[in-house]
Parts: structure tokens; C-alpha cells; sequence
């Protein structure tokens, strides 16, 4: 190649980039020198630049460059070998939507659609609903404006990839001299690489979902320690030092002893007592329930225990006391004990309820609707009503004269998106679309506090495991804890990237989970209000969450029917559990946690054996596989979607769901 | 070009009122309306999932609007979600049906019902991991469950997601199997495959799913199909196949069976050609009939009762056709002896007076008319015999066995007789070696045959059977053999030449015989006690008509 030719692409280059001082003296110099000067430079010599150099003067506004580059790169990837392939084509989405909206930043409208429809096909199958946001970003305005697309824009995207894939991408690159696509992923994709053989296709779950910048500070926070332990002193805690394996006997020695003392001493005394009576129980020979109570109890009782970081609230006696007694009375369930299910069937809805929920004890239900109302039934006065015959009949003509069987309760100005019992069901949460959260008693059937705060939709609301604090979630985007004696939030938890959707305590009470819009699943610290875990997995919006009740797990379940069991302490996935086809409304663990319960859209309820996932876990850790759990009963019901679920203190299963008409 | 046009803009601009909107504008605004619906959609997506739906609906949109600060859409709140139609003549253009609405109607127009109020109602979706089969629950599948549970048990690796079959109850290879067997039914083209067919239906496991199918099946076919003999029976043996099979529990689904059988047994037209032997259709159907009381009879204390009251009306009401009568007293009798002694024999004196002018060849010119009648009349006689017969099997010790042995041959000629002969011409020849015949036989008895009459069905001829019958044990095992030899040569003569004249005054007489040794027997027995047994032979030989 000439130098003089070289010296002519130089300057067009400068001239384009607008570099025209430095343009300028170039021209200069390269009269003053004849020509002559730059031949002691090699460069011409250099294949490599001269290639480099040439491809920059080119025309760098024609939009077809990015469809040309593309489809090559494309065509390569889907052709290179089949082991390494799949970390190739994992680098062609970043390169497809970035090309799309460099496309669209340069206001090559026209070009950009027709590049992303003739390519969208090859990645809606993982990524359809950021394909769908992304398809409406039409003008360079629209990136600036559009959340997602900035933090596409702003941030980098983390590959792995193995040697092998990385110089096979490289050399093909610099072998075609696809500077763009070179340009493409030096800017917006950051390859950790690593020795050995690539990875299998399915199991890297991070590849699927790309959220901005997240990755690094997800590691970042996910490095911060948390105490995923039970309370000290809870009520559990209580009840395996008096011996969770009283009796009917036993109890009421322990209860008659109980009577006069405090709570402590009555504590000890049960202990004596049920020693006592376990020697007896060796000389007649242990049942085999006592001995898988006494499993979980020493399981449980193994659990590391946390010192609150919030004030708890006293409970009263009286509710102490039949806590503890339900807790006696609990049903071990495992993958062969299933629990028996009663459903509370919604009739006559109008397609008005937007949401429901079942009191601790399951005999309250309430109902959120769109007409701005909450209608709670006491389910133990209308199912007495119907054992007897001849109640129901006057039961019957008195709902035709018009007296309702529930409690109207009226006060919010907008849909109500939630409405939650606090646990002893004295109290009832709900949010709405009025922005506000409103405390209404049930003993009074009246509104008692009415909470403002968000800027938006509150789209959940939960009372602590404890009462008196709870949770509330927005449309804002943040998540706030109150205290039932305050007007103002005492923390806020921002972060999330889109709405938030769902929140849940942690049975600890120093934390609280939220699932958001943006698909991941967060876990805050209450006292300090920081983020301390975020959750990256789920290919769509999180619709429901549950804790497991040793505080070590979660559950999330989403809109596409997918739910995700995770370890808090690690922040990773167990195992995705794949079943629903349809958005997962609620989840719900067992009270001893062995089993998880799901209800869905699809109008089935689930159960999910999860005691065997978490038993496995460690031998799954050394085999680096993840496992699948697997899905132990359906319980289809007849086309009436699950909204609501819950594990009594007693394991009896309650689910909730408003008969659909049109069930296609 | 995105989903709005610009032409759509500058449509909605001159809605507007904006006539002078540049195409540079409409074809900048186009992206940006573009963007701003699916922002709003996305939103509306968030409040569908909030209300727990899966279908979008203007609330949800209002919604929307209303989380941007935007003004909601008016007049949409209907509440369901939108019903679309589709323009005439353009492909891809829909539009919500707006119908214009005389507003004195909307006036006049009565007050439309209060919506019902909202209810809760509970019931048990498990009990202990079982779903109890109420109707607030789905339908169970009674097959799949246990080879799911199989399939868990062998496979103790986790498994990967096992979808279970909601909505479809049937799985694909029963439907098949259905459809097949349905299709054979109703093919006739290939008996032997059908009858392969109704051996799997008689005896695989795993049906059951597809027997409330089948009964549904059954019941319309019957009711479409009463011209289609072929189709009837074939029907009323996939009925017999189903009650033979021993893993289904048909018990739930009798009552909806019962009317096709009973349609099969008494209805009065069974198949359209004259070719069709109906009759056998109706003998089929009335053993099915005597099954089903046997085994679900003692379970359904009303089965058989209603059964039998059915029954009997069809054969007390002298307007019903004589193929439903004979329908009737097959049934009858298939239910059992004692229900034919209450009903029957009570009632066959007067309907025999009835029958009477039907059986004469002479009054009854019609020839179906008149076989027909010869049909209830052999089908009565055969319920009388076999009831008479099992009375007298109450008795352990019977006197003589040799008498038995006689009328046996006599009987066998008999039954033989009157069927072959409906057909074939009259003989008078075959008159003597019959009358030989029963004179041999019944030796004392010569007054009975004295009379040429064919017909004697009258009612004091009875009392002279008595002390005929009496007679009759003395007669001799010599005699009885010859007898039958002789009876055989008669009957070879007969083939040759049948002549029903005779043959149906003989049998008329042997019918009177039966039917009033039968009355008597019960009366004697009630009277006499032991003395009754000497009329044991003369009933053994209904036996084998």
C-alpha cells in the first residue's frame, strides 16, 4: 500500500470525525515533508493496521453494516462446533439488541425494525419479554427514557466463556474484519474467561437474564453476612424446651402446672415432665412419630438462634397459649403424610377480586376488590351455620332478604391490591391503588389507621411473623417497614428497578424479601434498611414469595409458572421447581417446612416435597449438580385459580380462589 | 414500519381537528405513540396481574392511565373483556361492537336482576393428600394416579416436571380405544373384529375412565338407531361385554343404561326389515336384563321393582303391539321365577282369552299377526314351564324319574315343532303319528285328541288334566323309550311335511296341559302338599322348550 494512499485515509478519517485542526496540521505536515517522513514509521508494513485503518473510512453511518455484521456473525456462530456453541450464540443476544439500539440511536428507525424482526426469532424463546420492551424503543429519545434500555446502554454484560470459545470468537473477528461487531462486544460485553472445558448449555442460569450492571453489584451484595437463624426465644424455641413431644397426658400435667406459674418456670416443668414420661415412653417403646418429631425437633433446635433486631411486641397470654397449644397439636407432614386442603371458593366475584387471604387459624377470609371494598367472612360461623340442616335453611332465605354473611369494610378510593391478617387475625392490612394503607380491626369491623406514604399503587402489604410491624410494597418501586403505632414509615428500601411486586418477612423478623417487575427477588436488612441479598434467576415478574420456616430458605414463584427455591445464605438458586404453566399466585410452606404448597393460574394447587431438596443439598454441593424437586401431588380444582394459600399452625391447608367462568 | 402507521395519525389528527399536520410530523409521531401504548400496556399488565388475572380488561388499562397521571378511557368499563369483530372485506382490521341503542327501550327496558352477592363457599379440595371424589372437585383420573405413583416410586432420582393431565381426563389412547370401539359398533362390516372387541371390553382393566362414555353412547345410539337392528345388537352386546368386565364399576352409571335396555326388550319396533329376527334381540336383551337384577338387585332394591312394573303394563295394556307383550314376558321371565308365578301365571288366563283369537290361523288372516301371537305364545309357555319346573325342584325326591325321562322326549318334540313350523306348510299327515304319539304317551287321555279342533284353549278342559297327569307316572320306562324313538320318527316326518294346524292344536294342547298343571300346581300344592309331585314330569319337559 502506498503511504500516500494511507496518508488519504488518514485524513478522510479525521475530516469525518470532525477532527479538522488535526486534520489540518496533518495536511501541513504532509507538505511540509513531502511525503517523505512518514515511511520511516512502518506501518504501512503492518497488514493488520492498514486493514484497520481502511475499514474506519468507510462509511461508518450505513445502517446496513450492522445487518450485514450481524448476520454473518450469526451465521458463523449457528456453524461453529457444537460443543463450544452455545457460549458463542450466548454472545449474540447482547450483540443483537445492542446493534438494535445503536440502530435506533442513530435514527435509523426503519433499519432498526426490520433488523429486529428478521432476527427477534432467535432469542424470544429466552428472552421474549425484554424482546417485547425493547420492541417499542423507536427513537433515540425512547433509550434515554426507558429504564432498561439505559442500563442495557450504560453497563457491561458479564460472559463466561471458555478459552477455547473466546479465541475462536476473537480470531473470527479479526479474521473477517467485522470491526463493528469487534467494537459491539469490546463495549458492551465483558468476558470472564476461563480454562478448560465449556460449560453444559442449560445449568448457567445467569446467562438468561441480563440486567444491566447488576451482576457486579449482586456479587458485591451478596458477599454481606446474614443471620439466617431463628429468633431466640420464639414461641417454637419455647415449645421444644417443654417438649414438643408431651402427650395428651403430658399436656395436661404440664398445662395444670402451667396455670399458676410464669411462663418460664412452667417452661422447666414441662421439661421435667416430659423426661420423665420419656422413660416411660423407652419402656414401652417409641412410636415412630415420636421419633421423626424428635428429628425435626433436634433439627430445628440445631438452627443457629438471632437476637432481634427490632423491639417485639408482647403477646398476650392468651394468644401465646393457643399458639402453643396448635403448635402441639401440628401434624407432621412429609412427601407420605400430605395435608388435607379445604377450599374457600369465591362465588359471584364479577371478576371483581383482586385479592384474598386466609387468617393464621383459616377460619377468617378476606377479600380485596376492585370496587374499592374488603369483605371478610368468618368461615367458622357460616361452616357452623351449614352442619346444621335446618340453620341453612333460614341461613338461605335470610341472604335472599339481603343480610350479608360477611363484613363489608369500605375506605379506600381505589382497587385494593391486598388485604393480609396479622397473625393472631385481629387486625386486618390492606393496600390499594389510593396509594394508602389502611389498619382495620376485626373485632370492630372499623377502619382504625389509614398510612400515607407511597407515591404509587401499593401493590402488597404483610404484618411481621410477630405482628405489629409490617411491609408494604409499590408500584414507587420501594419498599417500606412501619410500625402499627406510627403515621410515617421508619425504613425504605430502594433499589429495585421496576415495580414491587411482593414482599414477605422473614420468620426472624430482621428481614424482608421483595419480588419486583425487574425479576429479581431482594433481601433487606430491617434494621440498617440495605440491601443484603439479591436474587438474579427468574425470567419474568415475581408474583409471590414465602419463607421457609427455619429462616434458611425461599421460595419465589413468577409469571411464568416457574418457582425458585433459594439458599439466603449464598444467594443461589437450589433448584428451579417446573410444573405450573401459568403465573404462580401464592406459595406456602408447611409449619415444619417439609413441605411447600403452590397455587397457580393454571387452577391447580401444588405440592412440592422440599425436605428432601434441603437434605440432599450437601451431597448435591459436592457433586456440583443442582437438583430438581419434584412435585409430589396436584390437586386440580375445577376451573377456579388459587389466589390464596396457607399452612395453619396446625398443617391443615387452606387455599383461596375465585371461581373463573370462562375456564377455556 | 411499526405497528401504528403514520396513516393512522393523521386519521386521528383530522378526528381532531388538526387538518394541517405535515407528513413529517404524522411519520415522527407514529414511534413515539407506538412506544407510549406499549408503555401503557406494560402497566396494564401489572394491574391484570395485581386483580389475579390472566385477561386483560379495560379496568386494567384505566389503571394504567391512571399510574401515569393520564385521564382513563371512557365507556369501556364493562367489566368482562372486549368481544372483537372482524370488518367485512379487510383482513386485519377489528373492531369492538358498538350497536346504537333506542333510548326509549333503555327507558322502558324492566329493571335488570340484582347481581348475586358475593358468597364463600368451602369444601374439601384433599383430605390427607386424597381429593374426595364431591362435585366441587375436578373429575379424578381413577387410572392415572396409581401408575404415577408407580412411576415416582421407580425412578427415585428427581424428576423432571411430569405434567399431569387436568382438563383432558382421557388420555389419548383411551379416546382411541373409544373411537375404535364405537366405530365397530356401528360398522357391522367386520363381526369377527367386533366380537375381539368385545372380549377386550369384557375383560381389560383400565376401561373404567370410558365407561360414562360409553353408557352416553349406548343411550343415544338406542335412541337414534331403534330402525337398525344390527346396530341394537350390537350395542346390547357391548352392554353385556361392559357388565361382564370385572374392573369396571358399572353400578354408578345403570340408571342411565337401563332405559336403552329396556328400550331393546319392549319396544315395538326393532329394526326396519322383516329379515330381522327381533326376537333374538329381545331374548339377548332380557338376559342381560335378568343379570342386571341379579347382581345389582340386592344394591338397588327399587331396580327391580320399577323393572318389572315397566313390564308388566307393557303386557297387561292390550293396545301394546304382541312384540312388546313377548318382549314383556321374555323379560319376565329372565327375572326369575317367582316374579313370573305373581305376574304371569296370575295374569295368563285372561290373556290367553285375549291371545286366543290371534292364535287362530282361521280368525287371524294377517300371517305376521298370527306368528307373532305364536310367539308370545311360546314364549309364555316357556316362562309357565320354567317356573312350574322350578317349583317343583323345591321337592329333593321326586317319586319317579323314569316319568321325567318320558315328556322329556315328548317335550323335546314339542318345542322342536311349533318354531320349525311357523314357517312351513300345513300337513294334515303329520296328525297321526302325533296323535300315536300322545296317545302313547297319554294313554288315558284319548277325549283330548278326539276333538279335530285345533284349538282348545279353554279353561274347563284344565280340569281334566288332574287325573290325567296323575296317571301318568304309572306308564312304564319301556314305554317311554319307545316313545322317544317314536317321537324322533315323527319328528323326521315333520320336517319333512310341518303342518302347523295340527301341530298347533297339539301344542295348544300341550300349552293347556303345562299352563294348568302349572295353575293347579301351585293350587294343589297349596292343597295337597306332597301329592303334587307326580306333575314334576310334565314340567321337567318345559325345560327344554
Amino acid at each position: 500500500m502506498d503511504p500516500e494512499q494511507v496518508d488519504e485515509f488518514v485524513m478522510g478519517y479525521l475530516k469525518k470525525k470532525g477532527f479538522n485542526s488535526a486534520a489540518k496540521h496533518l495536511q501541513e505536515s504532509l507538505h511540509n515533508n513531502n511525503g517523505s517522513s512518514f515511511s520511516s514509521i512502518d506501518y504501512p508494513n503492518d497488514p493488520e493496521l492498514t486493514k484497520l485503518i481502511r475499514s474506519f473510512s468507510q462509511s461508518e453511518n450505513d445502517p446496513s453494516r450492522y445487518r450485514e455484521g450481524y448476520s454473518k456473525l450469526r451465521s458463523w456462530g449457528y456453524n461453529s462446533l457444537d460443543l463450544y456453541k452455545h457460549e458463542l450464540l450466548r454472545v449474540m443476544y447482547p450483540v443483537f439488541i445492542h446493534c438494535y439500539m445503536d440502530l435506533v440511536g442513530k435514527g435509523h428507525t426503519q433499519e432498526a425494525r426490520s433488523f429486529f424482526n428478521s432476527f427477534r426469532k432467535d432469542h424470544e424463546m429466552v428472552h421474549l419479554r425484554d424482546l417485547q420492551k425493547l420492541g417499542g424503543v423507536l427513537a433515540p429519545s425512547h433509550l434515554q427514557e426507558m429504564e432498561f434500555a439505559r442500563s442495557l446502554r450504560q453497563s457491561k454484560i458479564n460472559i463466561k466463556i471458555c478459552q477455547y470459545s473466546y479465541d475462536l470468537l476473537i480470531q473470527y473477528l479479526h479474521r473477517t474484519e467485522s470491526t463493528l461487531m469487534l467494537g459491539i462486544i469490546n463495549e458492551h460485553i465483558n468476558f470472564q474467561v476461563y480454562s478448560g472445558q465449556p460449560n453444559s448449555a442449560s445449568d448457567d442460569i445467569e446467562a438468561v437474564t441480563i440486567v444491566g450492571s447488576f451482576h457486579e453489584i449482586a456479587d458485591h451484595v451478596n458477599q454481606k453476612e446474614i443471620h439466617w437463624g431463628l429468633l431466640e426465644d420464639s414461641l417454637e424455641d419455647r415449645l421444644e424446651k417443654t417438649g414438643g413431644l408431651l402427650s395428651d397426658s403430658e399436656k395436661g400435667q404440664g398445662e395444670s402446672k402451667a396455670g399458676d406459674d410464669s411462663k418460664k418456670r412452667s417452661a422447666e416443668i414441662g421439661k421435667q415432665g416430659s423426661s420423665t414420661k420419656k422413660l416411660k415412653k423407652d419402656k414401652a417403646g417409641a412410636a415412630t412419630t415420636k421419633v421423626a418429631r424428635q428429628e425435626t425437633s433436634t433439627v430445628l433446635s440445631s438452627m443457629p438462634r438471632v437476637k432481634p433486631e427490632l423491639a417485639m411486641p408482647v403477646m398476650s397470654t392468651d394468644v401465646e397459649e393457643s399458639i402453643l397449644e396448635d403448635l402441639r397439636n401440628r401434624v407432621q407432614l412429609s412427601s407420605v403424610a400430605m395435608p388435607s386442603v379445604s377450599f374457600y371458593t369465591f362465588v359471584n366475584t364479577h371478576n371483581g377480586l383482586n385479592s384474598s387471604s386466609i387468617s393464621h387459624d383459616g377460619s377468617l377470609v378476606a377479600g380485596g376488590f376492585s370496587d374499592s371494598s374488603i369483605k371478610v367472612w368468618d368461615m367458622a360461623r357460616i361452616g357452623q351455620a351449614g352442619s346444621c340442616a335446618l340453620q341453612d335453611e333460614n341461613n338461605q332465605t335470610v341472604g335472599v332478604n339481603g343480610r350479608r354473611n360477611y363484613t363489608l369494610l369500605v375506605g379506600h378510593s381505589g382497587p385494593v391490591y391486598s388485604a393480609t391478617f396479622s397473625p393472631p387475625g385481629d387486625y386486618v392490612l390492606s393496600s390499594s391503588a389510593d396509594t394508602t394503607i389502611r389498619l382495620w380491626s376485626t373485632k370492630l369491623n372499623a377502619n382504625l389507621v389509614c398510612y400515607k406514604g407511597h407515591n404509587h399503587t401499593v401493590w402488597d402489604a404483610q404484618f411481621s411473623p410477630f405482628g405489629h410491624y409490617f411491609a408494604s410494597c409499590s408500584h414507587d418501586r420501594t419498599a417500606r417497614i412501619w410500625s402499627m403505632d406510627r403515621m410515617q414509615p421508619l425504613r425504605m428500601m430502594a433499589g429495585h428497578l421496576s415495580d414491587v411486586d411482593c414482599v414477605q418477612w422473614h420468620p426472624n423478623c430482621n428481614y424482608i424479601a421483595t419480588g419486583s417487575s425487574d425479576k429479581t427477588v431482594r433481601l433487606w436488612d430491617v434494621q440498617t434498611g440495605e440491601c443484603v441479598r439479591i436474587f438474579i434467576g427468574h425470567r419474568s415478574m415475581v408474583l409471590s414469595l414465602a419463607m421457609s420456616p427455619d429462616g434458611r430458605y425461599m421460595a419465589s414463584g413468577d409469571e411464568d409458572g416457574t418457582i425458585m427455591m433459594w439458599d439466603l445464605s449464598t444467594a443461589r438458586c437450589i433448584t428451579p421447581l417446573m410444573g405450573h404453566n401459568s403465573c404462580v399466585w401464592t406459595l406456602s410452606y408447611s409449619g415444619e417446612g417439609s413441605l411447600l404448597a403452590s397455587g397457580s393460574a393454571d387452577c391447580t394447587v401444588k405440592l412440592w416435597d422440599v425436605s428432601s431438596s434441603t437434605k440432599l443439598t450437601k451431597a448435591e454441593e459436592k457433586n456440583g449438580n443442582s437438583n430438581r424437586l419434584r412435585s409430589i401431588r396436584t390437586f386440580p380444582t375445577k376451573s377456579t385459580p388459587v389466589h390464596a394459600l396457607r399452612f395453619s399452625r396446625r398443617n391443615l391447608l387452606f387455599a383461596a380462589g375465585a371461581v373463573s367462568k370462562h375456564s377455556s | 414500519m411499526g405497528i401504528v402507521p403514520k396513516e393512522t395519525i393523521e386519521v386521528t389528527a383530522q378526528s381532531i381537528g388538526i387538518t394541517n399536520l405535515s407528513p413529517e410530523a404524522a411519520l415522527m409521531l407514529a414511534p413515539d405513540v407506538e412506544y407510549r401504548v406499549r408503555e401503557i400496556m406494560q402497566e396494564a399488565i401489572k394491574c391484570m396481574r395485581h386483580s389475579k388475572r390472566t385477561t386483560l380488561t379495560a379496568s386494567d388499562v384505566d389503571g394504567a392511565l391512571n399510574l401515569r397521571n393520564l385521564e382513563p378511557s371512557y365507556g369501556f368499563a364493562s367489566g368482562g373483556p372486549f368481544r372483537f369483530r372482524k370488518a367485512i372485506g379487510h383482513q386485519d382490521l377489528f373492531y369492538t361492537d358498538d350497536r346504537e341503542v333506542d333510548f326509549k327501550d333503555v327507558i322502558e327496558a324492566p329493571l335488570p336482576k340484582a347481581p348475586l352477592n358475593t358468597e364463600v363457599v368451602c369444601h374439601w379440595l384433599a383430605i390427607e393428600g386424597v381429593q374426595p371424589a364431591i362435585p366441587e372437585n375436578a373429575p379424578l383420573e381413577v387410572i392415572r394416579a396409581p401408575a404415577e405413583n408407580k412411576i415416582y416410586e421407580q425412578k427415585d432420582v428427581p424428576l423432571i416436571d411430569v405434567r399431569l393431565p387436568v382438563k383432558h381426563v382421557l388420555s389419548r389412547e383411551l379416546q382411541l380405544y373409544f373411537q375404535k370401539i364405537a366405530e365397530l359398533t356401528m360398522s357391522k362390516s367386520s363381526p369377527a373384529l367386533f366380537k375381539k372387541a368385545l372380549v377386550s371390553l369384557a375383560s381389560d382393566s383400565g376401561l373404567h375412565p370410558l365407561v360414562p362414555y360409553f353408557t352416553n353412547f349406548i343411550a343415544d345410539e338406542v335412541s337414534r338407531g331403534l330402525n337398525d337392528f344390527l346396530l341394537l345388537f350390537n350395542l346390547m352386546h357391548v352392554v353385556r361385554s361392559l357388565l361382564q368386565n370385572p374392573h369396571i364399576h358399572i353400578e354408578p352409571y345403570l340408571h342411565q343404561l337401563m332405559p336403552s335396555i329396556v328400550t331393546c326388550l319392549v319396544s315395538r319396533k326393532l329394526g326396519n326389515r322383516f329379515a330381522d329376527n327381533h326376537w333374538e334381540l329381545r331374548d339377548f336383551t332380557a338376559n342381560l336384563v335378568g343379570l342386571i337384577c341379579k347382581r345389582f338387585g340386592n344394591a338397588y332394591i327399587t331396580l327391580q321393582s320399577r323393572l318389572t312394573k315397566t313390564l308388566v303394563n307393557a303386557l297387561l295394556d292390550p293396545k301394546k303391539a304382541l312384540t312388546q307383550h313377548y318382549g314383556a314376558i321374555q323379560g319376565l321371565s329372565a327375572l326369575g321365577h317367582n316374579v313370573v308365578r305373581v305376574l304371569i301365571l296370575s295374569n295368563l288366563e285372561p290373556y290367553l282369552t285375549l291371545l286366543e283369537p290371534e292364535l287362530d290361523a282361521e280368525k287371524q288372516k294377517n300371517q305376521m299377526k298370527s306368528y307373532e301371537a305364536w310367539r308370545v305364545y311360546g314364549a309364555l309357555l316357556r316362562a309357565a314351564g320354567l317356573c312350574i319346573h322350578d317349583r317343583l325342584k323345591i321337592f329333593p325326591n321326586l317319586p319317579s324319574p323314569s316319568p321325567s325321562f318320558l315328556h322329556k322326549g315328548k317335550g323335546k318334540i314339542i318345542s322342536a315343532e311349533p318354531r320349525k313350523r311357523k314357517l312351513s306348510a300345513d300337513s294334515s299327515e303329520n296328525q297321526s303319528p302325533h296323535k300315536r304319539l300322545m296317545i302313547t304317551t297319554d294313554g288315558l287321555r284319548p277325549e283330548d285328541h278326539t276333538g279335530p279342533a285345533p284349538m282348545h284353549v279353554d279353561k274347563p278342559m284344565g280340569n281334566y288334566n288332574p287325573p290325567q297327569n296323575s296317571v301318568q307316572p304309572s306308564s312304564s320306562e319301556q314305554a317311554s323309550d319307545g316313545n322317544e324313538s317314536e317321537s324322533r320318527n315323527g319328528k323326521e316326518k315333520e320336517r319333512g311335511k310341518g303342518r302347523s294346524i295340527t301341530m298347533k292344536a297339539i301344542l295348544g294342547q300341550i300349552w293347556k296341559d303345562d299352563l294348568d298343571s302349572g295353575r293347579l300346581l301351585v293350587k294343589l300344592h297349596q292343597l295337597y302338599g306332597d301329592r303334587i309331585l307326580p306333575f314334576s314330569p310334565s314340567t321337567e319337559m318345559s325345560v327344554f322348550l
